[in-house]
């Protein structure tokens, strides 16, 4: 019997994976080309499970709000039903930061989004350490960790061959107990190794990005730069392919379309990227953001700015998944940079103006 | 369970009034009860097609239907004017925050308004005359490409004028035959002395550039931008500030507005395009 079930020990992620699809639908990342895609767990498959290192490709956001989803049927009224409880394996600290901003906009009390709260509910969240971030990883400038410190049901650390499972939740700590059997005590000496994996891994991070400093917080340097011109010029080798905004894991721009069925009518909900032409257009014509760079600039001044002061986070996570992204030359953090600089010249013009 | 944000409520189209040739009014009986303030808006379903944001042009105070006046502007609206009378529609709504009538109370209220922009302004003015005697006065400036442009004429061109408190004047940009009112855009026709600009407040609605030239214009004359109350016409889809296609800055104009003060946008690129 396992004495303390807050952390506990287990040898093969099998045992546990197939522990968990038995009681509901689990997703694992599996390696395609030089990413992870998530996949239904079969536990009948003698597979190895990957243990992602990083970030999967696709963000989170996909369980909670798919690309595409019936929203509405008339003249029958329609609501959320049917959403078995799922488990995702592997999260990572970035994906768990931005549930938070997506619960924010989502489960917000005056307009709960029903589609989303029947997803959120259903949902067993299994976060992973990160052991070797991507160049593009940029979490830690943004106040984020390579793992996870709060928001999962599990969290595993693997340290050599063997994994660690911490419990975040209640219904964490039920599977845990219900399962005991399986599990081992941990050591001093294993979690040891495992704050000594994430030390080095934050500290690798902060290598990657030592470049990348800022002289005031990120809001204040965005929320200065409405007629920048850093816009413009950075906008220049966008191609309009909206991979930014699909990967983003706290982008939720969305629209609502009708279709016509045999004998009823559906509107149907799906994903939309405020960096498409008529994203704002009007029926009329009339376009506030005609310009790409005015798009670019909507991106930003929502991300670190307008949601910011609405919801008070950024709405960015640092995950990097546009940087890999982008048809184009544009970088999040070679944006940031450039505001940044641009506001420390403007502030430094006015302290000699003030001399 | 949680109610279905998305979910329209049931309808018909009852009556369509043709006010000008590129302007109906659809009255509109829904399956269920259905309340809203002046200046809020809805999103309207023509099953099949599409949803768009239109803002009811009837007073609230009348709960048994309901006036939607639409411009022949696009693929929906057009389609809408094909529709015929028993055309099953859905509503959602109402969404965002309408005119702070409560706030006008005392007041002199100036109205500025241009072609369909008449639309949320017809169900102010009557919300406003329904209880004429708590305003100083309503004073109105509206204008049209043409006389035949003008919509509501029954009772824009006669009754509207009669009602004690209020004072109407109209403008077109041309026109031809027996027309005795001004020739000019709208700008035209105020005057800083129409109201008392230190107990007044204006209200504009038109298309964006009669907003902005009405608007620098109440500025030139003394107004404070926070005396300027605009209906802000903006790409509203979901209409419960999550889809973000209406933003203007910080705001969503589905759920902070449509009626903002020109003091709350002024700040932010782009808002008259």
């Amino acid at each position: 019997m396992v004495s303390n079930m807050q952390t506990v020990l287990i040898s093969e992620l099998k045992p546990f994976l197939d522990a968990l699809s038995e009681e509901m639908e689990l997703y694992v990342p599996k390696k395609s080309g030089e990413h992870y895609v998530y996949n239904r767990y079969d536990s009948s498959a003698n597979v190895q499970v990957e243990f992602n290192n990083i970030r999967t490709c696709m963000p989170v956001k996909e369980f909670l709000f798919p690309l595409r989803e019936l929203a509405a049927v008339y003249p029958k009224p329609f609501e959320p039903k049917n959403i078995k409880p799922f488990a995702v394996f592997g999260l990572k600290y970035c994906d768990l930061r931005s549930i938070e901003i997506l619960d924010r906009v989502f489960a917000e009390a005056e307009f709960e989004d029903s589609f989303y709260i029947a997803r959120r509910d259903k949902m067993f969240i299994i976060s992973s350490d990160c052991s070797q971030p991507a160049d593009s990883c940029f979490c830690n400038v943004l106040g984020g960790k390579p793992f996870a410190q709060n928001g999962f049901d599990l969290n595993v650390s693997q340290v050599k061959d063997q994994f660690i499972i911490e419990v975040g939740s209640q219904k964490g700590k039920d599977f845990i107990e219900k399962h005991s059997g399986l599990f081992r005590e941990t050591t001093e000496t294993i979690l040891a190794d495992r704050d000594k994996n994430r030390i080095e891994t934050q500290t690798q991070l902060e290598q990657n990005n030592s470049d990348l400093k800022f002289d005031s917080p990120v809001n204040e340097i965005v929320e200065n730069s409405q007629d920048s011109v850093v816009y413009e010029e950075e906008a220049k080798t966008c191609v309009e392919c909206q991979a930014c905004t699909r990967v983003c894991p706290t982008c939720h721009c969305f629209y609502l379309y009708d279709n016509k069925k045999k004998d009823y009518f559906t509107k149907m909900k799906m994903w939309d990227s405020c960096m498409r032409i008529a994203y704002a257009e009007v029926a009329g014509g009339a376009n506030p953001r005609k310009a790409l760079g005015d798009r670019l600039r909507h991106r930003f001044m929502h991300k670190f700015s307008y949601f910011f002061e609405r919801y008070g986070i950024d709405m960015c996570v640092g995950c990097g998944r546009c940087v890999d992204a982008e048809a184009g030359d544009v970088d999040i953090r070679k944006v940031l940079k450039k505001l940044n600089e641009e506001l420390k010249g403007k502030d430094e013009t006015k302290a000699e103006a003030a001399k | 369970m949680k109610q279905n944000l998305y979910q329209p409520i049931n309808g018909g189209i009852v009556d369509i009034i043709e006010e000008s040739p590129t302007i109906k009014s659809f009255v509109v009986v829904l399956e269920e009860t259905f309340k809203f303030e002046t200046g809020q808006f809805v999103e309207l379903t023509l099953p099949g097609v599409g949803e768009a944001p239109f803002t009811p042009s009837s007073s609230p105070s009348d709960t048994k239907k309901m006036e939607i006046t639409i411009m022949k502007a696009g693929h929906m609206t057009a389609l809408l004017h094909d529709c015929e009378k028993g055309q099953k529609i859905g509503i959602r709504g109402p969404y965002g925050k309408g005119y702070p009538v409560e706030d006008f109370v005392g007041k002199e209220v100036y109205i500025i308004g241009g072609g369909v922009g008449l639309a949320p302004i017809r169900s102010l003015f009557l919300t406003l005359v329904e209880r004429i005697n708590d305003f100083k006065s309503v004073v109105c400036r509206f204008g049209a490409k043409t006389p035949d442009d003008f919509i509501y004429k029954n009772t824009l061109f006669d009754s509207w004028q009669k009602i004690d408190g209020v004072d109407i004047k109209l403008t077109v940009d041309g026109a031809s035959g027996n027309w005795d009112g001004n020739i000019g855009v709208v700008t035209t026709i105020l005057s800083a002395g129409d109201v008392d600009i230190s107990n007044a407040v204006a209200v504009v609605c038109g298309p964006p550039i009669m907003m902005k030239f009405a608007t620098m214009k109440l500025l030139e004359f003394g107004y404070s931008p926070e005396q300027i109350y605009l209906s802000m016409e903006k790409n509203m889809s979901c209409g419960v500030g999550k889809c973000g296609h209406c933003m203007i800055g910080k705001y969503y104009v589905c759920k902070d507005g449509p009626v903002f003060t020109y003091d709350e946008v002024k700040d932010y690129p782009n808002i008259w395009d």
